[in-house]
């Protein structure tokens, strides 16, 4: 009966299959696929699911995870055969007959034919001797489900015989995936078995629990004693120090050097609230945990991953998967990012940043990494399981493909909250079945395609889904392989209720494009070549690839190394770097061939371990440190902090002895600090002045001018703050006055209240005396409105006079400069939600507001810093600021901006800001529906639903009102960090390199030599709430761009990641000082390689 | 077989006469308007929609008072010997417009009343109108003029107007935009609890206009047990208390835990999947009490009113008098501390509910409900527990109010929630605001 119902699904399931095929067809990508029949090719398996009691989504988490792949030629024909799991069917195994014709061999070969619940597969030659074998994944153990892992040795003749007992890997619990691999570089391979949990917490609990083994769930470490002459594994969990604990959900597992010491690593993807782990393979047997060292923040609900290099920098990057839409509707009624209270709660018990979207780790020199995939737009592919990196159309570049698709969507809010609810009135446990089901029949069902992006260079993709031949399914396990040798890469794709997917390549630029691949043989003591590394060089491109093979989700793929060429018509050479340290380099080697390359006895042994000059970086003894208020407490829909401004800072000769001393401001409830600069080039801490009594005030910028005009240096300390209202004591700004040689004392005088953003001192009618710009940065509780800022001009009495009142936004940084050459000094002013605006100094204290006419009228954006200087060396000004970068949810374009409504909706006295941004082409609102609906009850009884919100593409959709309406309309434009070239004459944009706009910019210092500028950068913002998360990517950097604006250099500083930079202060010839918000302060050197 | 054809025949004969009737004057549609059971049928529709759109305690409050003082408004000018005017007993209130259309009738425009401003207090709106429809074409099928029906809609919808108006100056609105609670540090601070970690509810509630108390704090309860984890400590002996109560829970235990449980919405996590059940909040089940009370006493229409109106007054000033309490002390929750320093496995028998410990929100206005009640229906007044029923909770006999009340109060700590500080003191808190009530509260004039 069953049966019958299961076949009738699939019936409709091809029906309904049938009749989409009348959409227009599209025309074909650059990357094409074609689906293989099951008539043609042979293979015929599904993943079918049946319905059970005590087995379904409720009972079983993992119920809708689906089987894996394994491709590798077991019979050494040249043709890669084919493995498929299946969760509650018989597994199959295929040989392949060539030209993609396959032949079903499960029960010939000897492999089990029941329904036990298999999960990931891998195939690997285990005892080294060039057959390869197969070991399954299986839940076992867990209520109905009896079963332990198979490891199935190759006999030879196409026949295995199950020896997982003999070898000692017959685990029983929740298995998901195991990786072979050698740990210990003995030329054996070793395994790394990853089990889930199933259990769901009540709480996160406190991390200490990792160290608590599980006998079900928990990973496991088994070392090969075959380098010993025994035919067995060994248990060494505990001495290799990885966590075997109930925390942790693997899903996700790729074993790979990551930081090309010579040693395998192991990236672990962990689902829900546990952190992935990164081990690290320390050289001895054991593994050091570093992903809060090396990754800013991993993916939330990692379910696949993916290590290979993405950008052909000859360092291996790291994908992983997670579950958010890109659908906008499905994304306004799923389950987002937690909120920020969670994300604290999750802090405090010990976690590390997660996210629930895709993460691209870009390796940095082997020590680090920067998440790029919101940059790329690879962060949303929905429930996503397989990702697979290789270059599908042989250009050179490696793409990426992804499978997702989840049967049953339990995360969809609406059901979650009106339609799950369980009516009591019936309950009893022995109706439990019956309320699941229906549980179940009422969750909703959408297929989605797989996805590909096909890598353009310089770090874009462009996705594909149906031109690239991929059609809406549930697919989870995938692998890849040239199975017809015909010199594409071809994918398998094993399905949930539908027959696997053979999708045979043929992309139309396969053609014209060449390729290479290998099969690489290890030696009589390195029989496996499993950690191998190829470089090749063709054509002056330079090409990466390690051979692994389990990779993706439950699946292993080719064992062969395949390198598009793109046109390069030949290859100068291929080094080959194998894992007991010795090099190989292979010449004349023919393009579009397979080629074998075996292992030399006597390769050049050549371990070098990465140096990691840590002298480069040193700590500076200031520490700073934010009091705890959480903005977004107050202030429902506010996007990023207000109150974590600073720290103020500046570097003058305050004593007199021409050393450069450095003052630095505080947070809330830390006083300022004066470093006086000794001869010897330490710094000795001011202990004297008056600053030592304020520590009620937030220091957020400081300036430096002659109130006295007695010839030395008094201070202008801004205050700021969102935490109090405006006129409020705490936000008083303050004037210091030097005695000439250093010592302070305050000025009394009555300052303004309010949130300061930025003040710049200068003379600007050329009186002698120092006049002011007071930029102020918010008005405290208001996100989003424009306080008032003030041109002061000294009336030579020791007062200033207002010049100039104006909301000019929400300000960050300014600064006085002849931009337009008539010898008076300008301002140029910059903030959020505002465009980098020019007020042209008219020579009689009067100022016009000229953004328009000098080009910058679509410069709306997140800015942080200006700095104006000419860089082309062409006498006209140039300018360069510092943006949000491009990492960010937000998408920006003059055509399509982010909006910011400001306005009383609800007409309850208090303002609510309302952002929409542009999400994979529709307009949806920042807040959650639940967010939303806390700040305007009112939504909760117009959107009764999270359908109905769903479908919300404005702020008219949202409130009813027009958006010519509303009070104000605020937007961003651009959100990438710019220089603006010849502004007011000609004015032209050139974006700062990608690798600058990884994270926002906050602070700049410029330095030209030699006809050539050299922008030294800090940056990344902790302080954006978690629905839009922390900009984390890149700390800082420096980039030389010469007179012909060709950009010749870019580097990294060696700085911490993760750091919440602030400020960079030139402090020697070599030395810089980047002082951070909320963290300590550095002094770096940096290197000109 | 006989009787059977009897009855038919009846059966008939009275349709016949109805039809007769009609053909002169059909008015079995006044009995209709008598019958009690219609109030209690729009009070019922009112609480299903309150647990499918999710209040939460405090809030659900406000949704059962406001259209019960308004239905009570109508019926005091329908029996102004019988009933005093609200003005100048609940803060703000002003006297409403008397009818002036004569064919209004008054216990259809106290329905309709309800239902108008209950609908501006719910969000599934239709799920109100469709039941006022039905309502009013049931009684239009037993003759309901249609003057007499549009005069007494009117008439409601003036008083809904008067009535919201009163009610938007109770600064709800306002704040609904006011700051969040900030986690706190230290171990003694209340802290967001699994599974959901919610944000606390309603921190701000104490700013909300009270009715009959002069202020939210003018009952406040004494301070919470010093906050010490050392052992033989009184807070950590209160501590273990709740701890070991739910380890060493019985049967009896148990079915009291659950059946005061009464929270609007539990959510349940399965891995990926999540599923939420959700009930009657504390003030419903009280409500749900009222009604078990008017029935047995064969309350008329206006009585039936009467009862609910000051229950609800009684229900609302409560959960004020507690919240302010609660957002003072900050006190941490017993899950929070016993995860943290005694077993990180413990689970409280119920969902521990996401705002501070002290004083137990259910002890404070279980104890002003029976107190309230007992004002209306004595003291030695036994009955059957039925409101849980819908929920798959078997009913409970009691033999008072105020017995109930004390079995509220004690549920909470047998459900793992609350120490007995809280409950005590909430207790206390409740029997002073339920007096208060009963003493400055005059609805009938025979009481």
């Amino acid at each position: 009966m069953k049966q019958a119902f299961g076949l009738f699904f699939t019936l409709t399931l091809i029906v309904s299959g049938c009749s989409k095929k009348k959409e227009i067809p599209v025309e074909k990508a650059a990357i094409y696929f074609n689906p293989v029949s099951a008539d043609s090719s042979g293979i015929d398996f599904i993943n079918q699911l049946y319905h059970l009691d005590d087995l379904n989504i409720i009972e079983y988490l993992y119920y809708y995870n689906g089987g894996g792949v394994a491709i590798g030629d077991i019979n050494n024909d040249g043709l890669e055969d084919l493995y498929f799991t299946a969760n509650q069917t018989s597994d199959k195994l295929y040989l392949n007959l060539g030209n993609l014709k396959f032949k079903d061999i499960t029960k010939e070969a000897g492999i089990l034919t029941d329904s036990t619940w298999s999960t990931g597969v891998t195939m690997e030659d285990i005892n080294n001797d060039g057959l390869l074998d197969i070991y399954v994944c299986k839940v076992g153990n867990y209520k109905t489900l009896k079963a332990h892992n198979l490891l199935y040795i190759n006999k030879g003749n196409n026949t295995f015989v199950e020896s997982s007992s003999e070898y000692g890997l017959d685990f029983s619990g929740f298995s998901t995936q195991a990786s072979f691999f050698d740990y210990d570089n003995d030329g054996d391979m070793d395994v790394y078995l990853m089990n889930h949990a199933v259990h769901t917490p009540r709480g996160y609990g406190n991390i200490s629990r990792r160290q608590l083994k599980d006998s079900l769930s928990g990973d496991r470490l088994y070392e090969n004693k075959w380098d010993e002459g025994l035919v067995k594994f060994s248990d060494v969990t505990q001495a290799s120090g990885i966590y075997s604990s109930v925390l942790g959900y693997g899903l996700a597992l790729a074993t790979s050097d990551v930081n090309n010491d010579g040693f395998m690593d192991v990236y672990v993807g962990n689902d829900f609230h546990e952190n992935d782990y990164l081990y690290l393979n320390q050289g001895n047997k054991t593994f050091k945990e570093s992903s809060a060292d090396y990754l800013n923040h991993t993916s939330r609900f990692t379910m696949g991953v993916e290590i290979a290099d993405i950008n052909n920098d000859k360092t291996l990057d790291i994908f992983t998967l997670d579950m958010m839409p890109f659908d906008h509707e499905i994304f306004l009624k799923s389950g987002g990012e937690d909120s920020d209270k969670v994300s604290q709660i999750k802090k405090n018990f010990g976690f590390q940043t997660q996210y629930s979207r895709n993460t691209l780790q870009l390796n940095y020199n082997n020590r680090s990494f920067s998440d790029v995939a919101l940059m790329t737009n690879t962060y949303a592919t929905d429930w996503s399981w397989s990702v697979l990196i290789n270059d599908y159309d042989n250009d050179g570049l490696n793409d990426v493909y992804i499978t997702n698709g989840i049967y049953k969507r339990p995360n969809d809010l609406n059901y979650i909250n009106y339609l799950s609810n369980v009516d009591f009135s019936k309950y009893d446990r022995t109706k439990q079945d019956e309320i699941e089901r229906k549980l179940i029949e009422k969750m909703p069902t959408i297929n989605i395609s797989n996805i590909i992006f096909r890598n353009k260079g310089n770090l874009e993709f462009e996705k594909l889904t149906h031109q690239a031949g991929l059609e809406p399914s549930y697919s989870n396990g995938a692998a890849y392989s040239d199975l017809d040798n015909d010199g594409d890469v071809d994918l398998v794709v094993n399905n949930i209720n539908q027959k696997a997917l053979l999708l045979e390549n043929k992309s139309h630029s396969n053609k014209r494009h060449n390729y290479i691949s290998f099969t690489l043989k290890g030696d009589e003591k390195f029989k496996n070549p499993n950690g191998a590394k190829a470089y090749l060089y063709a054509d002056g491109h330079e090409y990466f690839k390690e051979l692994t093979v389990t990779r993706g989700f439950q699946s292993s793929s080719s064992h062969k190394l395949h390198f598009g060429l793109g046109n390069s018509e030949k290859v100068d050479s291929l080094k080959i770097v194998w894992l007991d340290g010795s090099t190989q380099t292979e010449n004349g080697l023919e393009v579009n061939k397979h080629q074998s390359i075996v292992k030399k006895p006597k390769g050049t042994i050549s371990i070098s371990p990465v140096a990691v000059n840590n002298s480069l970086l040193e700590r500076f003894p200031f520490f700073h440190t934010e009091n705890n208020y959480q903005d977004y407490d107050r202030e429902t829909l506010i996007p990023e902090k207000l109150s974590t401004e600073g720290p103020a800072s500046i570097q003058a000769d305050f004593n007199g002895d021409e050393l450069e001393d450095i003052f630095i401001g505080g947070a809330k409830y830390q006083s300022p600090s004066l470093y006086f600069k000794q001869s010897n080039g330490t710094y000795k801490k001011d202990e004297k002045s008056d600053f030592i009594k304020d520590i009620i005030y937030e220091d957020v910028d400081v300036a430096t001018f002659d109130y006295e005009n007695d010839g030395d240096l008094d201070l202008y300390v801004m205050s700021g703050g969102n935490d109090a209202v405006e006129n409020d004591q705490k936000l008083e700004d303050r004037i210091y006055l030097n005695n000439g040689k250093g010592h302070f004392k305050r000025l009394i005088s009555n300052l303004i209240k309010t949130n300061g953003g930025s003040v710049s001192s200068q003379d600007f009618d050329g009186d002698g005396f120092d006049d002011f710009f007071i930029g102020n940065r918010s008005i405290p509780g208001g996100y989003g409105l424009s306080p008032y800022s003030f041109i002061l001009k000294n009336n030579k009495k020791g007062e200033y006079n207002i010049v100039l009142k104006k909301r000019l936004g929400m300000i960050t940084d300014s600064k006085w400069v002849d931009i337009n050459n008539d010898k008076l000094l300008d301002l140029v002013v910059v903030g959020d939600w505002m465009p980098i605006t020019i007020l042209i100094n008219n020579g009689d204290a009067t100022f016009t507001d000229h953004t328009l006419n000098y080009g910058l009228e679509n410069t709306y954006g997140m800015w942080n810093v200006v700095k104006i200087l000419d860089i082309d060396g062409n006498g006209q000004k140039d300018i360069i600021a510092g943006n949000a970068g491009l990492n960010l949810k937000w998408k920006a374009s003059k055509e399509r901006p982010v909006k910011l409504f400001l306005d009383d909706f609800d007409k309850n006295g208090q303002l609510d800001p309302i952002i929409f941004y542009d999400f994979f082409g529709n307009y949806v609102p920042f807040a959650s529906k639940d967010k939303l609906a806390e700040q305007l009850p009112s939504l909760k009884k117009k959107f009764l639903n999270y359908s109905k919100f769903s479908k919300i593409n404005g702020i008219e959709d949202l409130t009813g009102m027009k958006e010519e309406n509303v009070l104000e309309v605020k937007k961003i434009t651009e959100l990438r960090s710019m220089i603006y070239l010849n502004v007011g004459i000609n004015t032209k944009e050139i974006p700062l390199p990608q690798e600058a706009q990884t994270s926002s910019v906050e602070d700049i210092y410029v330095e030209q030599k030699n006809n050539k500028t050299t922008i030294y950068y800090v940056g990344n913002f902790l302080d954006y709430t978690n629905e839009l998360g922390q900009s984390s990517s890149n700390s800082g950097g420096f980039l030389t761009i010469n007179k012909n604006l060709k950009w010749e250099s870019i580097k990294k500083l060696p700085l911490p990641e993760n750091l919440n930079a602030r400020k960079i202060i030139k402090i020697d010839e070599k030395r810089f000082l980047v002082i951070a918000n909320n963290d300590q302060s550095f002094s770096i050197e940096s290197i000109k390689e | 077989m006989k009787n059977k054809t009897i009855n038919k025949i009846f059966g008939l004969l009275t349709i016949l006469s109805f039809m007769l009737m009609g053909c002169t004057e059909n008015t079995a549609y006044k009995e209709q308007l008598k019958d009690p059971e219609l109030f209690h049928s729009a009070m019922q529709k009112l609480t299903d929609v309150m647990v499918h759109d999710i209040f939460s305690p405090p809030v659900a409050s406000r949704v059962y008072m406001y259209p019960s003082v308004a239905a009570y408004a109508i019926i005091q000018k329908a029996y102004p010997n019988k009933y005093n005017s609200l003005e100048g007993q609940l803060n703000g209130f002003t006297e409403i417009p008397d009818a002036t259309d004569k064919n209004v009738d008054y216990h259809l425009a106290a329905l309709h009343t309800f239902c108008v401003v209950g609908k501006e207090l719910i969000f599934s709106e239709d799920k109100m109108t469709e039941f006022q429809e039905d309502m009013y074409k049931s009684l239009q099928e037993s003759g309901l003029p249609k003057k007499v029906l549009n005069a007494s809609k009117a008439y409601g919808d003036e008083i809904a107007k008067h009535v919201l108006k009163w009610m938007d100056d109770d600064l709800y609105k306002q704040t609904r935009t006011y700051p969040k609670y900030t986690i706190k540090e230290e171990d003694k601070f209340w802290k967001p609890t699994p599974p959901d970690y919610m944000d606390g509810i309603e921190p701000h509630w104490d700013k909300i206009r009270t009715l009959v108390l002069k202020s939210a704090n003018q009952f406040p309860a004494k301070p919470p047990l010093e906050f010490n984890l050392t052992e033989g400590s009184p807070f950590q002996k209160q501590l273990m208390e709740v701890y070991e109560k739910v380890n060493g829970a019985n049967a009896e235990n148990t079915a009291i835990a659950s059946f005061w449980d009464c929270n609007p919405y539990v959510s349940h996590h399965q891995g990926h999947a999540m599923f939420a059940t959700k009930k009657i909040t504390p003030a419903g089940h009280w409500i749900g009490i009222t009604a078990i009370a008017a029935r047995q006493s064969n309350n008329t229409f206006d009585e039936t009113i009467n009862a609910y109106t000051n229950v609800s007054v009684a229900l609302f000033d409560a959960f004020i008098s507690c919240w302010n309490q609660k957002w003072i002390s900050l006190v941490v929750r017993p899950e929070t501390l016993i995860n943290q320093y005694i077993d990180e496995q413990w689970v409280p028998l119920l969902q521990t509910p996401p705002f501070p410990e002290y004083t137990s929100g259910h002890s404070v206005i279980s104890r002003a409900a029976a107190v309230t009640l007992t004002h209306l229906y004595g003291d030695n007044f036994s009955y059957i527990d039925t409101t849980e029923k819908e929920y798959g909770l078997p009913a409970r006999s009691f033999d008072s109010f105020i017995q109930a009340s004390e079995e509220a109060a004690i549920s909470r700590l047998y459900g793992g929630i609350h120490y007995m500080m809280a409950i005590e003191e909430g207790v206390n808190q409740g029997e002073k605001v339920g007096n208060y009530i009963v003493k400055n509260l005059h609805t009938s004039k025979n009481q």
